[in-house]
């Protein structure tokens, strides 16, 4: 099932958040499965895995990233995204995993990374997200962005990845540190789709909002100026149950919702919150 | 009058006007700033530890028990410590006459492997404000570059920070090599980030955990007072 264009990526399975740190130290699969049928049940098209460290019983982050893939794949078909800058966590993590779409993030324009993860991602066939960096930090402008996106594009082209398998991430500061960053974000986004017609752009929403009240608000306001930018999917929390009405809103205004026929059917099978 | 100058510069500080352009809090608040009443009251001979403890300080603290409270939050805690520091700025050289000294030397890094430094910089922000001399050492800083650091420029105090679980075992790392080097006992490590806890400060053997900048401070006040 695909809702609409904006593709939904469930963020939910987060090592960094603490009751899931909590629950993956305690091997606790029932919390995990939980939260992956929540947001493949809300309408996610994508279920983000990012299982963090090695924990005590699983002994290495590799194996705790395998036991997590089984733990997610035994409730739901969704495809997966698979969350670690570890060459050797996501090769395990893709051997282990039985279905056909697969996502990988992510990687940066760090030529060793890009080499073994771009291989992967060629071999596999899978999408792969990109996040427009290089050594030493989020760039601070639009520009420095830019010039990493095209070291990443020009890096993948010559393995043989093709421009659609990549989903570049523009990359998101929090507008609470720096009052000029919500705009530099949605101009890179308009940035790479003019440059690379074919890739594509995601990110995740909530960093946005870091530090400051009402976070909910300010990622579903800033989920819909994306989407006005070119944005093609979105690492957010699907049980947000007004960002996914306003995803399909987006699509709507955004012309990517033809006679406004999928914005309709989820109003009568009761999906929209206002 | 010299009372007068320190209430309002501490009023200025917690509404986070560092000039006399800034919007505060109170919109109907205006006037000179934190950094204009700062050199009003060094001209005014008003002694520049009066200046720091009673202004500035006092005016920092409130600003952190309101952001304890979330009363405040992110921005409006860095815009009284960006106004803070810029008075710091105006106030060293007086304080470097007087005799007088800051609060101790602060060095900060984000361990190796690590990029993460939006808390890096606003832990680096609030002790400039507070008055500690803060040494940024930056990004995914290798552990050997801060023993180092440690070694020939002895600080006081050790900030590490760490966003990731598969990066904060880094500051275990770097508690080790610093006690290899003989070095660990002439410096307090603070550690902070999302993914540390009071439990890993234990395991490793920290001087202490801090959520957030504002704990670093009652820490190192406390470390002083033991």
């Amino acid at each position: 099932m695909r809702l609409g264009k904006m593709l939904i990526i469930g963020e939910r399975i987060n090592a960094s958040n603490k009751s899931v740190g909590q629950a993956l130290a305690n091997g606790d699969k029932e919390f995990l499965q939980n939260l992956a049928k929540a947001q493949a049940d809300a309408g996610a098209a994508f279920i983000d895995v990012n299982a963090g460290a090695a924990t005590d019983w699983a002994g290495s982050s590799t194996a705790l990233m395998e036991w997590l893939i089984d733990v997610v794949q035994e409730v739901t078909e969704k495809p997966l995204c698979i969350d670690s800058d570890d060459p050797a966590v996501v090769q395990a993590a893709l051997k282990r995993y039985r279905g056909e779409t697969v996502m990988i993030n992510s990687v940066n324009a760090e030529p060793e990374r890009l080499n073994s993860i771009g291989r992967l991602a060629l071999e596999r066939k899978t999408s792969l997200v990109a996040l427009v960096m290089r050594d030493g930090g989020i760039p601070r402008t639009v520009e420095e962005r830019l010039d990493a996106a095209d070291a990443i594009m020009t890096h993948l082209v010559g393995l043989g990845v093709k421009e659609e398998q990549v989903y570049f991430d523009p990359l998101v500061l929090p507008i609470s540190v720096d009052s000029t960053q919500g705009l530099i974000t949605l101009k890179t986004i308009a940035g790479i789709k003019a440059r690379y017609p074919s890739a594509k752009t995601v990110m995740g929403l909530s960093n946005i909002s870091y530090g400051l009240p009402n976070r909910r608000m300010i990622n579903r306001a800033f989920m819909v100026m994306s989407a006005a930018m070119g944005l093609d999917a979105a690492i957010m929390d699907p049980l947000d149950a007004k960002a996914m009405s306003l995803a399909r809103v987006a699509d709507m205004l955004t012309g990517e919702d033809l006679a406004c026929k999928k914005y309709i059917k989820a109003h009568r099978k009761g999906l929209l919150v206002e | 009058m010299n009372e007068d100058m320190i209430a309002k510069l501490k009023e200025n500080v917690i509404q986070g006007r560092k000039t006399q352009d800034d919007e505060g809090i109170d919109e109907d608040l205006t006037g000179p700033g934190v950094v204009e009443l700062t050199q009003q009251a060094l001209d005014a001979n008003i002694p520049v530890a009066v200046i720091i403890k009673e202004g500035l300080t006092a005016g920092m603290q409130v600003v952190g028990e309101k952001f304890s409270t979330k009363e405040y939050f992110i921005p409006d805690m860095l815009a009284s410590a960006e106004a803070v520091g810029a008075a710091m700025d105006i106030a060293k050289p007086y304080l470097e006459v007087s005799g007088g000294s800051t609060n101790g030397k602060f060095a900060i890094a984000t361990v190796k492997g690590d990029i993460h430094d939006i808390g890096k910089n606003i832990v680096a922000i609030l002790l400039k404000g507070a008055g500690y001399e803060v040494h940024d050492l930056g990004i995914d800083v290798p552990t050997e570059k801060i023993v180092e650091f440690v070694r020939t420029e002895k600080p006081d105090y050790l900030g590490l920070s760490a966003l990731l679980t598969t990066t904060m075992v880094v500051m275990g790392e770097v508690a080790d090599a610093l006690k290899q080097a003989g070095l660990r006992e002439q410096v307090k490590v603070l550690i902070g980030g999302a993914a540390v806890s009071i439990e890993y400060a234990q395991e490793i053997g920290a001087d202490a955990y801090c959520a957030d900048g504002f704990e670093a401070i009652k820490q190192m006040e406390a470390f002083q007072t033991a």
